[in-house]
This record gives C-alpha cells, sequence and structure tokens, in this order.
C-alpha cells in the first residue's frame, strides 16, 4: 500500500471551524450529561447541579435557539442575545402560545387615542429566532381582513393574552387569507378560555373552506391538513404540476435536516443556560393567575 | 431560514460539516444526487473501506454518520429509522449489518464512526482529488503508520534534552528558593532568576 | 496599465526633468482586490507537516509555552493564555499632554460577532451589529521620527506621526514561523494571530504589553469600521449594481439580467470610464463611518454600533477608529492614550447609551398630553 494519506480532520476541522459548542457524545443518556457537567464547572467555577430541561421546552420557547446557518453562528452573541431575552421576559408576561392560538396584543401606540390599542386575532405564522422573534396576528374586522406584524420582544408590547390556548394541524395558516372570513373572525372582546393545569395542548382539527380560485399561493401543492376544499377548485392540470413539485426525497435528506436544525446536544446547553430563570418565570406565571378570579369559558360570538 | 426547526431532534456529529452541501452533478437533479450518495453508503457499511473521489466521499461520509448515529438513537424496533435504513442501503442484508454488527461496535464511542484520508491523485489521469473513506474498527491493516513513538529522530532527540535541562534549571531554582527561605535574615538573591527556555525555541524553529 | 506605464515612463523621459500630467483613464487598477500580498510581507504561519514528535515532547513544549506566557484562559470569551507579566495600569504613560481635538488616537481590532434590534426609549427600533474587541495588545510604538514605512499610508502630514502595531487573539507560537515571532519578542506579548498598526499622534503612544479593551471607546461616540465586503466572486449587473433587468416574459428574448444600453453615439462613442458593467464583487476594504455606539458590554469585550451594513463577514475581522467625520468627532476628551481597567473597579457590564431603552426598564408607554 503505497497511498500517500494524510489526516483529514484536523484540517478539515480548522478550515470549517466556526466556534460551534461541539460536545462530543451523541447518547442523550448519562454519558452526555456526564461529558458536559465538567465543562459547565469550569465556566461557573461552582458546582452546579444540572437542572433536568423538560423536553417540550423547545416548542414552548422555539426563539431560544439560534438560526441554524453556521456562518451567521456565533455563541458570545447568542448568549448575549439569550440575556436579554430573559431581561425582557422579567418585565413582561411572554406566554406559551403556538400557531393557530388566539392572542390578544396590547401595544403602546403614540397614535392610538389613548395611547394604546389591543388587537385580537389568531397566530397565524411565528418565524425568527432571538430578540427579532416574531408572529403575525390576523382577525377579520368591519368585512377586512387585517393582519399585524408584533415582535415579540418589542419593549412598546405592554401585555399579550392568550385567549385561547390551542394548535392547528399545519405549521402556518396562511391559507386563511383564502379562505371564507368567518374562519378568520374573531370576536374582540373574547374571554379567556382557561385549560386545565398540566393538560396537553388541544389540536384543533377544523378544516377551512377556502374561496375559489385565484388564490395567493399554490395551496394544492402544500400538502395542508387543513383545508377542506382543495379538491373543488383543481383541475388535472394542477394535479399534474403539484405531483410535479413533490419532493418525496427529502424526508430521508438526512444532512438538509441535520443542516436546518439545532443539535440536540447544544439544545440541551442553550437552555440548560435558560431553564431555571424560564421556570421561575411560569411560576410566577401561574401565582398570578390563580389570583384572577375563575370565568367560566364561552364559546365564540 | 432564520429559525431553528423544532420537529426533529438530531444527535451533535462528530465531523467538521460543512456549512452547505455540495450539489454533485447530476441530470436527475437532487433525487440522482441522493441515489448516487445512497450507493455510495451501501458500498462503506458493505466494504468498510472504499476508495473514490474526494468529494463524494465527503458528502457520504455525513449521511452513513448520521445514518449509524440514528440507528444507535432508536434501535432496530423505530419505524423512522428503520425505513431510513432501508432508504439508505440498497443491499437489503446490510441492514441487519447496521443494527447487528455496527450499532454494538460503536455504541459506546465518543469519536466519529468513520474516517476519512486524502489520497493521491493518479497520474496522468482524472484530475479530481481522491481519498479513501472508512469505518472505524474495520479489519483491515491501519493506513497510516503512527510514528509518534520514534525517539531516534534528531529533532526528538534534541527535544529530550532541551526537556532534561528545563527540568534541571527547574529543580535548581526551586532549590535556590527553598534555601533564601531558610536564611531569611541573610536577604540574599537566588543565583538563577529567569528560566530561559532558548533551546526550545531553537527547537521549534527548524521545522517552520 | 502595462502599456500606461510604459508610455507614462516614455513621456517622462522625453519632457526630460519638466513637470508632466498623464490622465489616467482606468480606475480599475486603484481598487482591484489584491491576490497576494508583497513579496516582503512576512509569513505568518509555517508550513504543518506531521512533526512526528514524541507524546513526551509534545507536551514538554506545552508546558514551555504556558511556563512563559501562562495558562490557558477565556478572558472575555475569548480563548487565551494569562498574560499576568504585562503592563495592565497607566503608571508610567509615555506622554503626559492633554487631549486636543486633532489628536489621532489609537484603534482596535475587533471580530464582528452578529447583528441583532435595539429599541430607542420613543419606540424606535434600530438595527445594530456586535463587534467583539478580541484580547488586544499593542506590541510596539513606533515615534514618528523612526516611522518610515516602505508603503505609504494615505495621511496628511504623516512625519507628525507615530505608529503603534496591535496584535489580537494569542495562539500557540509553534503554530508560527521563527521570522513572524520575532516581532513579537521585545514586547514580551504573545504571538498573536493578527495585526494592525494605527498611525497616532505622539500624545496617543502606548507602551508595548498595554492591553486594550472595549473602554477605549465610550458610549454615544462615533467611530469609523473597516473591513473587508464580502466576496460574491464574477457577478452581473443585477446583483452587483442593483440593476432591474428586463421583464421575464412580454417578448423579452436574451435579455433578462443584462445591462443593456452602456453608452451613447457621435463624439462620446465610447464606453465611459466608471460603467457599472458586470465583474468581481466584494472582498474590497471598505470604511464605513460615522457609526454611533449605542451599548457597550464591559464583561464581554462587546460594542453595540450603528447599522447592519458593516463590511465584512460574521466572525469576520474588522478594524475600529475615532471617527474621521468633522461633525462627529467628540467634543469631550476620550480615554488618553487607553481606558486603563483597575480589576478593582466595579463597574456595570452593560453601559447603555442615554436614549437606547434597557431591556431590564420597564415597559415603553406614551403619555397622553
Amino acid at each position: 500500500m503505497n497511498i500517500n494519506v494524510r489526516i483529514l480532520t484536523k484540517s478539515v476541522a480548522q478550515q470549517y471551524a466556526f466556534k460551534r459548542i461541539v460536545t462530543f457524545s451523541t447518547k442523550p443518556t448519562q454519558q452526555a450529561a456526564a461529558a458536559a457537567v465538567p465543562q459547565q464547572q469550569e465556566v461557573t467555577g461552582s458546582t452546579v447541579r444540572r437542572p433536568i430541561v423538560p423536553a417540550h421546552y423547545r416548542f414552548v420557547y422555539p426563539e431560544f435557539l439560534p438560526d441554524p446557518k453556521v456562518e451567521w453562528r456565533n455563541t458570545i452573541r447568542e448568549k448575549l442575545e439569550r440575556l436579554d431575552m430573559l431581561d425582557r421576559r422579567r418585565q413582561i408576561e411572554l406566554p406559551e402560545f403556538y400557531v393557530g392560538s388566539i392572542l390578544a396584543v396590547t401595544s403602546s401606540d403614540p397614535h392610538a387615542a389613548g395611547k394604546t390599542s389591543r388587537f385580537v386575532g389568531i397566530c397565524i405564522h411565528r418565524e425568527r429566532c432571538g430578540l427579532r422573534a416574531r408572529f403575525i396576528l390576523r382577525n377579520v374586522i368591519d368585512h377586512q381582513g387585517i393582519e399585524v406584524v408584533y415582535e415579540l420582544y418589542d419593549p412598546t408590547i405592554q401585555k399579550v393574552e392568550v385567549l385561547r390556548l390551542e394548535k392547528r394541524l399545519d405549521d402556518s395558516l396562511f391559507y386563511l387569507r383564502d379562505a371564507l372570513p368567518e374562519y378568520s373572525t374573531f370576536d374582540e372582546n373574547m374571554e379567556v378560555e382557561s385549560l386545565e393545569e398540566g393538560a396537553p395542548v388541544p389540536v384543533n382539527d377544523i378544516k377551512v373552506v377556502l374561496r375559489p380560485r385565484p388564490w395567493l399561493e399554490r395551496w394544492e401543492r402544500q400538502n395542508l391538513l387543513g383545508v377542506a376544499n382543495i379538491e373543488q377548485y383543481i383541475k388535472d392540470k394542477h394535479r399534474k404540476s403539484s405531483e410535479k413539485a413533490q419532493k418525496p426525497w427529502e424526508k430521508y435528506d438526512l444532512m438538509k435536516q441535520y443542516r436546518a436544525t439545532i443539535p440536540e446536544e447544544e439544545q440541551k446547553e442553550i437552555f440548560a443556560e435558560v431553564h431555571t430563570e424560564l421556570h421561575t418565570l411560569e411560576l410566577q406565571r401561574k401565582r398570578n393567575k390563580r389570583k384572577r378570579t375563575f370565568v367560566k369559558p364561552k364559546h365564540l360570538a | 431560514m432564520n429559525q431553528a426547526d423544532v420537529s426533529k431532534l438530531i444527535s451533535q456529529l462528530r465531523i467538521a460539516v460543512r456549512p452547505n452541501k455540495r450539489h454533485l452533478k447530476n441530470v436527475d437533479g437532487p433525487e440522482g444526487r441522493l441515489l448516487k450518495l445512497r450507493k455510495t453508503v451501501t458500498a462503506l457499511v458493505k466494504h468498510e473501506r472504499i476508495e473514490l473521489f474526494y468529494n463524494r466521499a465527503d458528502e457520504a461520509r455525513g449521511y452513513a454518520e448520521l445514518l449509524i448515529s440514528n440507528a444507535i438513537r432508536h434501535g432496530d424496533r423505530h419505524k423512522a429509522t428503520m425505513e431510513l435504513a432501508d432508504y439508505w442501503l440498497l443491499e437489503k442484508q446490510l441492514v441487519h449489518k447496521l443494527f447487528k454488527v455496527l450499532v454494538p461496535r460503536y455504541e459506546n464511542s465518543n469519536i466519529s464512526y468513520t474516517r476519512m484520508f486524502k489520497a493521491p491523485r493518479d497520474y496522468p489521469g482524472i484530475f479530481y482529488r481522491k481519498s479513501v473513506l472508512e469505518l472505524r474498527g474495520n479489519p483491515f491493516p491501519v493506513l497510516t503508520p503512527d510514528n509518534s513513538q520514534n525517539r531516534n529522530l534528531l529533532h526528538n532527540v534534541l527535544l529530550d534534552e532541551a526537556r532534561k535541562e528545563f527540568r534541571r534549571e527547574k529543580l535548581a531554582n526551586l532549590a535556590n528558593k527553598l534555601a533564601a527561605e531558610t536564611e531569611n535574615a541573610t536577604p540574599s538573591t537566588p543565583a538563577q532568576v529567569p528560566v530561559t527556555e532558548q533551546p526550545e525555541q531553537s527547537e521549534e524553529a527548524p521545522k517552520a | 496599465m502595462l502599456r500606461t506605464v510604459l508610455s507614462d515612463l516614455a513621456r517622462l523621459r522625453l519632457s526630460g526633468g519638466a513637470c508632466s500630467v498623464t490622465q489616467v483613464r482606468e480606475k480599475g487598477h486603484l481598487s482591484r482586490p489584491r491576490l497576494r500580498n508583497p513579496y516582503w510581507f512576512i509569513r505568518q504561519q509555517r508550513l504543518q507537516t506531521d512533526d512526528q514528535v514524541t507524546g513526551e515532547n509534545r507536551s514538554f513544549i506545552k508546558e514551555v509555552i504556558h511556563d512563559t506566557y501562562g495558562t490557558p484562559a477565556l478572558i472575555k470569551g475569548v480563548q487565551t493564555y494569562e498574560q499576568k507579566q504585562l503592563i495592565k495600569t497607566d503608571e508610567a504613560p509615555i506622554s503626559t499632554e492633554p487631549w486636543t481635538p486633532n489628536v489621532r488616537r489609537c484603534g482596535l481590532i475587533a471580530r464582528k460577532i452578529g447583528q441583532y434590534p435595539l429599541w430607542l426609549k420613543n419606540g424606535e427600533r434600530i438595527r445594530t451589529t456586535l463587534l467583539q474587541v478580541v484580547d488586544n495588545h499593542v506590541i510596539k510604538y513606533i515615534p514618528p521620527e523612526e516611522y518610515k514605512p516602505t508603503h505609504q499610508p494615505n495621511v496628511k502630514n504623516l512625519n507628525r506621526y507615530g505608529c503603534v502595531l496591535v496584535g489580537a487573539e494569542s495562539t500557540n507560537p509553534a503554530l508560527l514561523t521563527k521570522e513572524y515571532c520575532g516581532i513579537f519578542r521585545d514586547s514580551g506579548v504573545m504571538p498573536t494571530k493578527n495585526l494592525a498598526r494605527f498611525i497616532v499622534s505622539p500624545q496617543a503612544a502606548l507602551r508595548p504589553g498595554t492591553p486594550l479593551n472595549v473602554g477605549h471607546f465610550r458610549v454615544g461616540e462615533f467611530v469609523d469600521v473597516r473591513g473587508k465586503t464580502v466576496y460574491h466572486g464574477f457577478q452581473g449587473v443585477v446583483k452587483r449594481h442593483g440593476f432591474k433587468g428586463m421583464p421575464a416574459s412580454h417578448g423579452v428574448t436574451k435579455t433578462h439580467r443584462r445591462p443593456g444600453n452602456i453608452g451613447g453615439g457621435g463624439e462620446k462613442g465610447r464606453v465611459w470610464p466608471g460603467t457599472k458593467l458586470p465583474g468581481h464583487m466584494g472582498n474590497r476594504w471598505r470604511i464605513s463611518k460615522g457609526l454611533r455606539i449605542w451599548r457597550i458590554n464591559t464583561k464581554y469585550n462587546v460594542m453595540w454600533v450603528q447599522g447592519s451594513a458593516v463590511p465584512g463577514s460574521t466572525n469576520g475581522l474588522v478594524y475600529i477608529y475615532d471617527t474621521i467625520l468633522p461633525l462627529r468627532k467628540p467634543q469631550e476628551a476620550p480615554p488618553l492614550p487607553t481606558l486603563y481597567e483597575q480589576p478593582e473597579d466595579e463597574a456595570p457590564d452593560d453601559i447603555w447609551y442615554e436614549q437606547v431603552h434597557n431591556f431590564k426598564d420597564e415597559t415603553i408607554s406614551f403619555k397622553p398630553e
């Protein structure tokens, strides 16, 4: 064997050294914890017991996970951003909510009559991470569809109330723009429908009815679960083109998924850093909730 | 993108990952690209050491690593993982090898499952970079001779001597200090204060 | 280009000492990216090969490095070495002359670590870029009378200014060449990955070994940030200059992303110099001037600077200077020559500009009139 070989790992690692936190253990069990604990001790210099981070945190606080695009990552920037987010969360209750939940947001507005404005609507989209995290609320007011984009960490937001906590079948509900208006009409004076403590977040499996074409997007290509009558409006040519646009191999493209996610070890490290703070804030929120008078949930007016 | 996908939870890879994929020119588009990589991954699992073009090896490496890591993580009772193995391993007997041979082999390892080496180009020939991709713990003889124990190389001999001298000087310093402490009354300065690192700097320089 | 130079030379010889002016129409040679450093530059990294050093000797080399420069440490968020022997106080400043508005101070080497929004107290959202000052140390000061650089920087009255050499990010000297390590020998500073020279007034001279921190600048002041823009390769006119292109349909053929007409006819029947055409995009040194510092974090040596268009990629190097814009120059004396951090100070981690909303403060609300 006269193969002139050279170990690659070193040079490649230097080439692509993006200062990522690399914890060399994929095992989600005790091993990873054992590997991670000494690191933590090095930083803090004291024996800190690692809190156990609940598994659902990545759904409740997705904005704490950084953008997975490697070129834009920097551990110190991410850390500073998380500290700022926690500082803001100490000032205002930012409750758990999902796409499909109905929210009421009160924000200071220099042009409004009382210098504050309140908007009720369904959350149709959540995007971006860190301090840029934002969501879109949609409602129909005076037969006119209204959408407002709110930044979650904007200090002019005074109050975020979750009127009805639920999920929908899809990850974003942009198709409500092409649906009949009754599906995105919500009463402004809606009251809070409280869930039982510890109960899982219900999934609303309502199927919305779309208006006839033309649509804003080609919904037939998006494999939507929450739409009832897509078949009614599409012709054979649409069916064919949508079949062509499908990418069934993407669910096997492991590297594509890897590049779009934050690895489990890193997620653990991030949430271990913010977990205690978030947990105390959650407890505080629960205590405040109990103080309020109980209102029997009423259905949509 | 701007937000991480939270629907999936994947273990961290122990290899350096490129920020973007290579397209690996293919007439059948992304599906054809994956087919090409499936063939490579299958060959890797089958033969445990393969020689191929660098780009394709580097791309296939990540998929092989993730396949093994998923198999370790979820085991063979997990439907999605089985589907993945079925897709990535074109020869079905290799699915058994993945779960019965490779998973036990790598279960307790905390380094990468594969290794990659740069191989020389054949001349005259196709001018693409070549490489060797292998699974760790394969039965073949190692590719890189371990030369780290060769004490008779000139720089190792010199460094050995420098090390001995360094230790000697440190001991002398320590002894001086102790002596000075015991004779507290007489404020005499220790004989040798600075530890010179001249010898090993001259050692490091020739390697430049 | 070569032809122009040759013709210039020929003309010089013909004119015989008399002053002659040649008009150079080619602008490309002024801003063309240099592909390699000049031959007299000292090579920084040594050739990486497998040394075949035994494990014992490897650890011995490491031990010597730790013995000379201190153990590896995480200082202000940057992985470096404890260099305890270095100057950390202003015991003996080189010059005690007071500050005047014309004093040129030293700059800093920083990394652009990303950008995120901040909010002002009036509710306005601003975009900021985060610059982290990475382990900066002064390596050398050359007084004005000795400073005769081979390549003259474009500074007016250069003979009045000295030069401060600053290094950033200390690294293992075994990875560098002997010649490069020679630059650091007299300073006592560990060899660094990055170097920069700053043209300074003699009042702002610094002693070798002085650490430079983000406290060198103050919140609310304006800075110029110099960096190398992201390289995009050879790009067309739509991406490079933001042309609109032409419609995709409606009878348009073969001209969807092309520049269209590039010149007139008649007497001006040629392509005028400076016409926007396809070419290399990015990879140029650019300075964004007059950026306000909104916030400073002394714990991680980070400053938040106005705007999200600071030249360079994330995690790329940038150089920070006092601004040269006359109306944005500081009115009061900034720390001269620099701010020496005292370890016993109980300074706050975060320093906010008065107009910026601190996230620890209460929600912004507007008072009704």
